[in-house]
């Protein structure tokens, strides 16, 4: 299996030039990281070459601390039962990329998911404006610089009766002696 | 001797009477909490010999349960679904995030205080309540109803300006039509 998947890999990156590439003998996974640009066509390639044919997932991770956001597509083969995951990062401040439906047309569903919850652009993208969201004027609140705790204290009145609610993580933290990261403290919401 | 006045409250209590035991509730599943209410209707707990059972439309039923979270979105449409519904109503607010967010107390979109946007009757606590604390809850409204002061429906009447105005502090693109009771 291993050998099989450092072909794979090997196959990847003659064809595209990659960031970052590793394997995964357990999951029987093959992890890339690629700029933003050859996005479309690594996974149409993945798709139309290398029998990739199934998109399982699509997701965004937010880095807050290097100012990026990675979306990460998981791609599968049927035949070998192997998984290709595609990350590319982005630019946090203006987070851009091509519409990808396209390829598979479900995309189109996690790029207005992906617009609404972080507002990531997809230039081309054909979508009515909202998607979950009903009416909502605030930032994208999947960020996670978005203080959702001090918008729902000034949008909703909060019933008497929960003052003593205590910080779950800092007390489950203070009960273990547990020392939080500093990045983990501004922003465990 | 005039009699209207003992046949006027004669006929109230009669009717309340009446009423309690005959409440149609709305399915109408907010949030997770709907899981309960076919547990309730069924054969262990049975809840149709207290008289409750389902409605299929807003305008024959009689009891709006918010049986969980309530985001913004869903609001708009209970609410709107409450005004459909004809006199007497009741609202219960149902396990532990109608009552006050409960773990969705920071959410961006869940509302904290139900009884600000509808006047409602009876909370259920719980997280999920067991259908023998929705049966009590149920219970409960009939006592109310019985002893005349589940009058939600004259409440929201009343107190409309009150209520509009919190429902419109968090519905925007207010696109409602106006109702003539």
């Amino acid at each position: 299996m291993e050998t099989f998947l450092e072909k794979i890999k090997d196959r990847i990156s003659v064809n595209f030039e990659l960031d970052r590439s590793s394997i995964d003998v357990e999951r029987k996974r093959v992890d890339v990281q690629i700029k933003k640009e050859q996005i479309p066509s690594i996974l149409r390639y993945l798709k139309e070459n290398m029998n990739f044919r199934h998109l399982m997932h699509a997701s965004v991770v937010d880095w807050l601390e290097e100012g990026k956001f990675e979306v990460l597509f998981m791609l599968w083969t049927p035949k070998e039962k192997i998984r290709v995951f595609v990350r590319t990062k982005l630019d946090r401040d203006n987070p851009v990329m091509e519409n990808l439906d396209m390829i598979w047309p479900q995309l189109n569903t996690y790029e207005r998911e992906f617009k609404e919850m972080y507002g990531i652009e997809f230039t081309g993208l054909v979508a009515p404006e909202e998607f979950i969201l009903e009416d909502w004027e605030g930032p994208p609140p999947m960020r996670r610089d978005f203080d959702t705790e001090a918008y729902a204290k000034d949008v909703f009145s909060e019933r008497i009766g929960r003052e003593d609610a205590q910080d779950v993580r800092e007390t489950i933290a203070k009960r273990s002696g547990e020392v939080i990261p500093d990045f983990a403290k501004k922003h465990s919401r | 001797m005039d009699y209207g006045i003992y046949q006027d409250k004669l006929t109230r209590i009669v009717t309340d009477i009446a009423r309690s035991h005959s409440l149609w509730i709305l399915a109408y599943g907010t949030g997770c909490g709907a899981i309960e209410v076919p547990a309730t209707m069924t054969s262990r707990y049975d809840a149709e010999r207290l008289g409750v059972r389902g409605a299929a439309t807003p305008r024959q039923a009689d009891v709006l349960m918010i049986t969980g979270y309530l985001t913004v979105k869903t609001l708009k449409r209970v609410i709107r679904v409450y005004e459909q519904m004809q006199d007497p109503k009741y609202v219960i607010g149902f396990g532990s995030c109608a009552v006050n967010g409960g773990m969705y107390w920071d959410s961006y979109n869940t509302i904290k205080q139900l009884d600000l946007y509808l006047p409602v009757d009876v909370y259920i606590s719980g997280c999920m309540p067991r259908p023998e604390a929705v049966l009590e809850g149920f219970a409960k409204l009939q006592e109310q109803i019985r002893a005349g002061e589940a009058r939600g429906a004259t409440k929201y009447k009343d107190n409309l300006d009150y209520y509009r105005g919190n429902q419109k502090k968090i519905i925007k693109n207010w696109d409602f039509p106006d109702y003539n009771w």
